[in-house]
């Protein structure tokens, strides 16, 4: 699976979670899922759970805690796909 | 000379703003009882009304002088920082008074810090009292759905942690608020869980928390049935 689609993907997994469609119609690899999104913090791992069927992964809790931004998920995703 | 706030606080409750707690002696012995013959860390976990609810969950299990003596068993909580911390004669102050501020919402990287700093002191030998709600529930009712994986993260990293469920509301506590009413009579429910998961990391993290969320929202509807 390319990077571009497990982008994609990771937003169609993240939209139902977002309160700022604002920031969510023009993401990028750099904005911040909870600060700029507005993901409830509580409700990021939902997010994790959902991304670990999604993309068949397991994420680990030092794994979590080092994603901050789209492009920081696409890039765990890739790189436990890889 | 740390101990030596807790009766001031006790005063503070009883006296100054007049609470009742039904059923205290035997709330305290059965803590005592808890304390004495634990075997592993001790977490509390309770809902959450109002910005004093820890006070008042120490309080209810414990005397103050019995605190004196078993100033462990005083739980540490984790108080949102903006509203305990702001300054640092606050954070001083609090920190004294076996509180770790969290700031809510803040950086995953310092609220995980912080949990870590709580597990430590758990894993040291005290008590903790923790809300998984994360926060004061808005509906007023446990809300399960609001369940943060955080509990669940640090009940897992401590082998052996038993979980003390403590569901607490005051008579004239009809939903969420800064302080109870002034001589409120509080009712408390005490349920001991030992949660555990099959499944692993992030998940297992989940599945524990849900548990003990669902086990309070369970107290909850007893404590209703009870009333009717």
């Amino acid at each position: 699976m390319s990077q571009t689609e497990v982008f994609e993907k990771v937003v169609q997994v993240l939209s139902p979670y977002v309160k700022n469609q604002t920031a969510l119609a023009r993401l990028s690899g750099e904005t911040h899922i909870l600060d700029d999104l507005k993901v409830n913090s509580a409700r990021f791992v939902d997010v994790v759970l959902a991304l670990e069927d999604e993309f068949g992964i397991a994420v680990a809790d030092e794994e979590m805690d080092s994603v901050t931004t789209v492009g920081d998920a696409v890039s765990l995703i890739c790189s436990k796909l890889s | 000379m740390a101990p030596l706030w807790v009766p001031v606080v006790a005063a503070m409750l009883r006296v100054v703003l007049g609470y009742r707690i039904d059923g205290r002696a035997a709330l305290r012995h059965r803590y005592a009882d808890l304390w004495r013959t634990r075997s592993g860390p001790l977490l509390i976990c309770a809902n959450h009304l109002t910005m004093i609810d820890s006070a008042l969950i120490a309080w209810a299990l414990g005397s103050p002088w019995w605190y004196v003596r078993h100033f462990a068993a005083v739980p540490w909580n984790v108080p949102e920082r903006q509203h305990f911390a702001a300054s640092v004669w606050a954070r001083v102050l609090v920190y004294v008074m076996k509180c770790l501020p969290l700031t809510r919402g803040g950086s995953r990287a310092t609220v995980a810090a912080t949990l870590q700093r709580f597990t430590h002191v758990l894993a040291e030998g005290d008590a903790g009292l923790i809300f998984p709600e994360g926060g004061r529930g808005r509906s007023g009712r446990v809300d399960v759905d609001a369940a943060a994986y955080g509990v669940g993260r640090i009940v897992r990293s401590l082998p052996g942690c038993q979980v003390l469920c403590v569901y607490l509301r005051g008579e004239r506590q009809a939903t969420y608020g800064d302080m109870p009413h002034r001589g409120d009579r509080f009712r408390v429910h005490l349920e001991l869980l030992h949660p555990t998961s099959s499944a692993t990391g992030v998940r297992g993290d989940r599945d524990v928390a849900l548990q003990i969320v669902r086990q309070l929202a369970a107290m909850e509807q007893q404590h209703f049935d009870d009333r009717q």
